[in-house]
């Protein structure tokens, strides 16, 4: 009875099948350009990996296909994109880890198909927000307790798990987004229209800012604590932006700012670990820094300058350098070997994702689901932000991953379920605009 | 043989760069056609509800005009809007007639003289029933199937 309401897409998922073939032809290439350059010679063992890898990709494919799911086609390649980038990295600079990374990204594969099928309602999520923010809360405080916390690089932020050890912050941003949007959508009228007001300023009632006062206070001490000022921005420039999105209040984004520059400014007099970052980011190059604290931002700027316009060629240039460069200074080995051209597509693949993920967010039919759409593509945006603002010395460094491209578990299969859920809203969208209903 | 090597791996290497750039290039053009296609969505009628004028002032709707409903419905004295409502008592920006979740609902965009649903003032956002009367000014619609 509904038929003059035929949704012209969603047949087929054509767009996404185009540019998987795209992004198979970059993995391809990336992963013979390196190994020619190892081995001297092309060998057509050089095909295996990025053929697994697209096996893989393709096999998603054909999963979204197959389950009718009829959300956004663009994500997926950008994701697969930016992924395969990130194994060919691994391959130029860790060999030895691309086994590892690429069963972590079958793995992430995984948990991706598991976030399109099984929350059925994506509405349902914000019920249970307060069991969000708990778990939330209490995988961010797990790195501190005795038994199972880890200290690695002088960050305190991993937990052991069996032979390995994860991150749990990776997991936490995605259930603390969830929580945020729920939050926001349920209160959003208080706090966006006080009664009471100080000047320009709206005064909302006590009891609403307590979460913004807690949110701050549990950034701070994951700051003091953790040692961990990536996770304290991210987290908390997170929970800013969802706010400001919500309310479209500058006045809270004002005082949150003031807040983190108070807490970073009392924490850089008080703690040795966050003025030794700052020390770094200011004066890299001074004598007792040069070959100490600084010496890998140092590498990393030699890596850039030596990249040039169009780089080095891949597989060319002296990356390995800079220590732990597969994980903190990902941007910089991509930066010197496919030069300024190379990483300017990089962050435009980036840019992409967040305009598509802005994109879904203004579709989506209900406050939640905007805000959750909003703070998931903003996660990823203010990442990439964080740590390449880190590797270019914008910005003090960091030890946040650059998603998708560094080498890291927890945080491969986090981001890709952040894929998953973004696609998820673009359905439900979508669902409402043709009319049919789920059918 | 050297140095063939050495271009071929060069090419391969300056190939690379082009591949991420036409992928980048072929993203933004499906962004595009995406983009083009959910508006013509958008703009299509959902087929699921009209508004039925009950009452009205001269130079607006007649009486028992049936208007077909979209998925977003701006409704306002403003041309730009969905639904015009040619009368001064209602706002440029007056109000808005969504779906979501399977249900309508309607929401005030900030009118002078408000929007009243059953006689009732809306306040910010309100589920609306089939049967249910929206009072815009002058303007009175009737939500039917």
């Amino acid at each position: 009875m509904r038929a003059q309401t035929a949704v012209p897409l969603g047949r087929g998922r054509f767009t996404e099948l185009g540019l998987l073939v795209w992004v198979a032809a970059i993995a391809i290439t990336g992963f013979v350009a390196v190994l020619a350059t190892e081995t001297s010679s092309f060998r057509p063992t050089a095909v295996v990996v990025p053929l697994v890898f697209l096996a893989l990709m393709l096999s998603l494919h054909v999963f979204l296909v197959g389950i009718r799911f009829r959300g956004d086609q663009v994500l997926l390649p950008i994701a697969a994109g930016l992924t395969a980038i990130g194994l060919v990295l691994v391959q130029r600079l860790a060999s030895d880890l691309l086994l590892q990374q690429l069963s972590w990204s079958i793995i992430a594969a995984g948990a991706f198909a598991a976030t399109i099928v099984v929350p059925r309602d994506l509405t349902a999520l914000a019920r249970y927000k307060w069991t969000w923010a708990l778990l939330g809360v209490l995988l961010l405080i797990a790195p501190l307790l005795p038994v199972i916390g880890r200290e690695i690089n002088g960050a305190r932020i991993w937990i052991k798990v069996g032979p390995g050890s994860i991150e749990p912050w990776e997991a936490v941003k995605i259930l603390l987004v969830i929580f945020f949007a729920a939050y926001l959508e349920e209160y959003r009228e208080v706090l966006s229209h006080a009664q009471r007001r100080i000047g320009p300023f709206p005064v909302p009632p006590i009891p609403y800012l307590v979460p913004i006062v807690a949110m701050w206070g549990i950034a701070m001490l994951v700051m003091i604590f953790e040692k961990d000022i990536g996770a304290t921005t991210l987290f908390f420039g997170i929970f800013l932006a969802m706010l400001f999105l919500a309310t479209g209040e500058a006045f809270y984004a004002i005082i949150g700012l003031g807040l983190l520059i108070v807490g970073g400014f009392v924490a850089y007099q008080l703690f040795g670990h966050v003025q030794a970052r700052v020390d770094t980011w200011l004066r890299p190059f001074d004598e007792d820094l040069r070959f100490s604290t600084g010496y890998q931002l140092v590498q990393g700027l030699y890596a850039l300058a030596n990249g040039g316009l169009i780089g080095v060629g891949l597989g060319n240039g002296m990356p390995d350098r800079i220590p732990i460069v597969w994980s903190d200074f990902v941007f910089d080995a991509f930066a010197e070997e496919a030069g300024l051209a190379g990483a300017i597509a990089l962050l435009a693949l980036y840019l992409v994702f967040l305009y598509r993920g802005m994109l879904i967010a203004l579709r989506a039919p209900t406050m939640f689901l905007q805000l959750l759409a909003a703070g998931l593509s903003f996660i990823v945006a203010l990442q990439t932000l964080v740590i390449v603002g880190g590797n270019l010395r914008l910005i003090p460094l960091t030890g946040i991953t650059l998603p998708f491209v560094a080498y890291g578990g927890s945080s491969l299969v986090t981001n890709w379920m952040l894929v998953g859920i973004l696609m998820r809203v673009s359905q439900v969208s979508e669902r409402m605009r043709g009319g049919g209903g789920p059918s | 043989m050297e140095i063939t090597f050495a271009v071929l791996l060069w090419g391969v290497r300056i190939l690379f760069l082009v591949l991420v750039y036409l992928f980048l290039i072929r993203v933004f053009s499906s962004l595009q056609r995406a983009l083009a296609t959910e508006n013509a969505i958008a703009a299509r009628p959902t087929g699921l509800a009209h508004l039925v004028v009950q009452r009205t002032v001269r130079g607006a709707f007649r009486v028992g005009d049936r208007l077909p409903l979209r998925a977003v419905n701006g409704l306002g004295r403003d041309a730009g809007n969905d639904i015009v409502i040619n009368d001064e008592a209602a706002s440029a920006r007056h109000a808005l007639v969504e779906f979501a979740d399977g249900e309508w609902w309607v929401e005030d965009a900030g009118s002078t003289n408000g929007t009243v649903v059953n006689g009732e003032v809306v306040r910010s956002r309100e589920r609306l029933h089939f049967g249910d009367e929206l009072a815009i000014g002058r303007v009175a619609l009737r939500l039917e199937q």
